[in-house]
């Protein structure tokens, strides 16, 4: 047994060899990309909030614009309402999207499939598109104004320009994704696996709790991340539909950098938001580990 | 004491598929009865009507005299064990056991106790801890039944739980299955297609085509003296020539026998042992084949219109390929529009 084993290595580590330098090159590409796009930028922005030119023209170490976001009144609310906004809208694509997908999953026939394409129809509506949309259906004297207005109902208290005019927008644009990826988490869970369970006396709520809920428990934390770090550092949707104050990080940033013209403040609330981002990223990468490792 | 009853039961699928077409089978407490078919005659239909995973387009089924045609499974005194084991693979072996005493709120003391004791039945005392995936095939299929066994249902059901496994684990687990059946007394509806699956461990077999019954009855008696062509085909092997029948003999290209039924055609079976060679010229049949099993040989042979027939003989080396040979049926069935008219 040995002997075929010392035997085979030697031209299975030749071709591996001869395979490394292409191997290589095909990595090679994608990890230059995050370095010239994504790492040298971030370091950049970190090394250019924290090492500053005072006023005497000498550079050093200054902690001070991380010190005035993490003191200033408005930098905080701005940053409770994205954590707020990010919140809601996880729970809220949880609750919508579940069982949408679950009734993908599980129903026969035509309507399903209609269903289908009406939660993936989002994804291909570019969020201006849905903002203004959004703006003329909910907005003041929109159509549901009118259609109440229509009827003698008093007007309903607008959304827009309010903390939910983007969570309605938000949880609107990522109900497509949500959903497929839930989906493909729930192609996963065989029937046989759910007939067995019915079989020894579960009903649908205990087969949903005890058999499908563990088995998608990926899926729901892979479809979650990629909401929630979307969510987070999303302009275009809060921009057009959310208040002026307290606005979220995406705003705040562009007005800052625009309005202000502050990039010192822009940065660092870039690196702040980045922070969470890497917060939610661990949250992720661990959970599934201790997943696959159940 | 569990009887299941099946009446008239018919399944149209919403495609128009008669799956199961007005099909009634009586078990008896304790009996172990096989639903045997080719692919696609309805037996897991049936099944799964039994395990209230499809509902009947008609018909009814009761379980103890209680009608239960319309019960989802969770409140069916059934259990069933897949194809493919279907075991939890998020759980391991002792959370699959206990998942459903669990959920009948038995206290944690009397759900160690009963699933050790199932798992000891199962002869996989001690494998509690594992992971399903890390078990093999059999070990697998034995958790499936021990899952079901374990809420002790009034009617077991059985769906090819051996197809995915060789043929030599297949005969074991078959042995145990039946052994722990008769232990228990437990009333079991077993479908599969292999025959000699059905032969082996039925006190009935119902033979099925087209969601139809073809023949119930005891295996021997079944083996015996098929009722249909079909069932005579299906069971065992057996040689089934079309001829006509005029003046009371049964002829087919050279090959005559006598046939003491009204003129016309007809189907006739022959068992390879039933077929007896003796050699003579080549006008009536030629050997084509010779194959020596050891404890006995079987001649393929070929009638002058070629029509192949096989014949299990005690001394293969007696015959030779080319070699001209006169065959002579010991016993016949004859069959008619599908029924059997004759036999000897
Ligand atoms: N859900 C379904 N929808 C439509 N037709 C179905 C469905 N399930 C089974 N059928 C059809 O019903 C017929 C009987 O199927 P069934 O699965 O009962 O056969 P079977 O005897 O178990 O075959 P096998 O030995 O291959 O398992 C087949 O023609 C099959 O195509
Ligand atoms: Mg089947």
């Amino acid at each position: 047994m040995s002997e075929f084993v010392e035997r085979a290595a030697p031209p299975l580590a030749e071709t591996a060899a001869s395979r490394r330098p292409f191997g290589l090159l095909l990595v090679a590409i994608p990890v230059f990309l995050v370095i010239w796009l994504v790492i040298w930028p971030a370091i950049n922005a970190i090394s250019r909030t924290i090492w500053r030119v005072d006023a005497d023209g000498n550079t050093g170490f200054d902690l001070s614009s991380y010190a005035f976001f993490f003191s200033d009144r408005y930098s905080l609310d701005n940053l409770a309402v994205t954590l707020w906004t990010t919140m809601v809208c996880a729970v809220l694509l949880l609750v919508i999207c579940l069982p949408i997908a679950l009734y993908l999953r599980f129903s026969q026939g035509r309507l399903p499939a209609y269903v289908q394409a009406l939660a993936i129809l989002p994804m291909f509506v570019p969020s201006i598109i849905l903002a203004f949309a959004f703006i003329r259906v909910l907005g003041p004297n929109g159509m549901i104004d009118i259609l109440l207005n229509a009827v003698g109902l008093p007007k309903i208290r607008t959304p827009y320009l309010t903390p939910w005019g983007p969570v309605i927008g938000l949880v609107w644009d990522n109900i497509p994704l949500t959903v497929l990826i839930l989906l493909s988490g729930l192609g996963s869970v065989a029937n046989q696996f759910i007939e067995a369970a019915r079989d020894v006396g579960a009903n649908a709520f205990r087969v949903f709790w005890h058999i499908i809920l563990p088995r998608i428990s990926n899926s729901i934390l892979v479809a979650l991340s990629f909401s929630v770090l979307g969510i987070f550092s999303s302009f275009t949707l809060p921009y057009l539909l959310g208040p002026a104050s307290p606005e979220m990080l995406g705003p705040f940033m562009q007005r800052t950098l625009r309005d202000l013209q502050d990039p010192i403040g822009a940065m660092t609330q870039a690196v702040v938001a980045f922070g969470f981002c890497i917060l939610f990223g661990l949250f992720y990468v661990r959970s599934v580990a201790r997943n696959r490792g159940k | 004491m569990s009887v299941l009853q099946i009446s008239e039961v018919t399944k149209t699928f919403s495609g128009g598929t008669h799956a199961v077409n007005s099909f009634s089978l009586d078990v008896a407490d304790g009996e172990l009865v096989c639903l045997l078919g080719p692919s696609g005659s309805g037996k897991s239909t049936l099944l799964r009507m039994v395990g209230g995973f499809e509902q009947p387009t008609s018909g009814r089924i009761t379980i103890d005299g209680e009608d239960v045609t319309h019960l989802p499974p969770e409140r069916r005194p059934t259990g069933m064990v897949f194809q493919s084991h279907a075991l939890w693979t998020h759980m391991n072996v002792f959370k699959n056991l206990a998942f459903g005493l669990k959920l009948r709120r038995m206290p944690a003391s009397e759900i160690r106790e009963k699933v050790e004791a199932v798992l000891e039945l199962v002869g996989l005392a001690g494998y509690g801890d594992r992971m399903t995936t890390q078990l093999s095939g059999g070990q697998q299929q034995r958790v499936a039944l021990a899952r079901s066994l374990v809420l002790e249902p009034k009617i077991l059901l059985l769906d090819e739980p051996f197809a995915s496994l060789d043929q030599h684990l297949r005969e074991r687990l078959r042995e145990e299955v039946r052994d722990i059946q008769q232990r228990l007394g437990i009333t079991t509806l077993f479908v599969t297609h292999g025959q000699d699956e059905a032969l082996s461990m039925a006190d009935r077999i119902v033979v099925m085509a087209n969601g139809k019954t073809e023949q119930i009855g005891r295996p021997d008696v079944v083996y015996r003296d098929p009722k249909t062509p079909f069932v005579a085909g299906f069971i065992g092997t057996m040689n089934l020539v079309e001829g006509e029948v005029s003046n009371g003999q049964f002829t087919r290209s050279g090959f005559a026998f006598p046939l003491p039924i009204a003129d016309g055609p007809a189907t006739l079976a022959i068992r390879p042992e039933s077929l007896d060679l003796t050699a003579s010229d080549a006008s009536k049949a030629k050997v084509h084949r010779v194959t020596d099993y050891g404890s006995h040989g079987l001649v393929d042979l070929d009638l002058a219109d070629g029509t192949r027939l096989k014949s299990m003989v005690a001394h293969p080396d007696l015959f030779q390929a080319g070699q001209g040979v006169d065959p002579k049926p010991r016993a016949v069935a004859a069959y008619r529009n599908n029924q059997q008219i004759f036999r000897s």
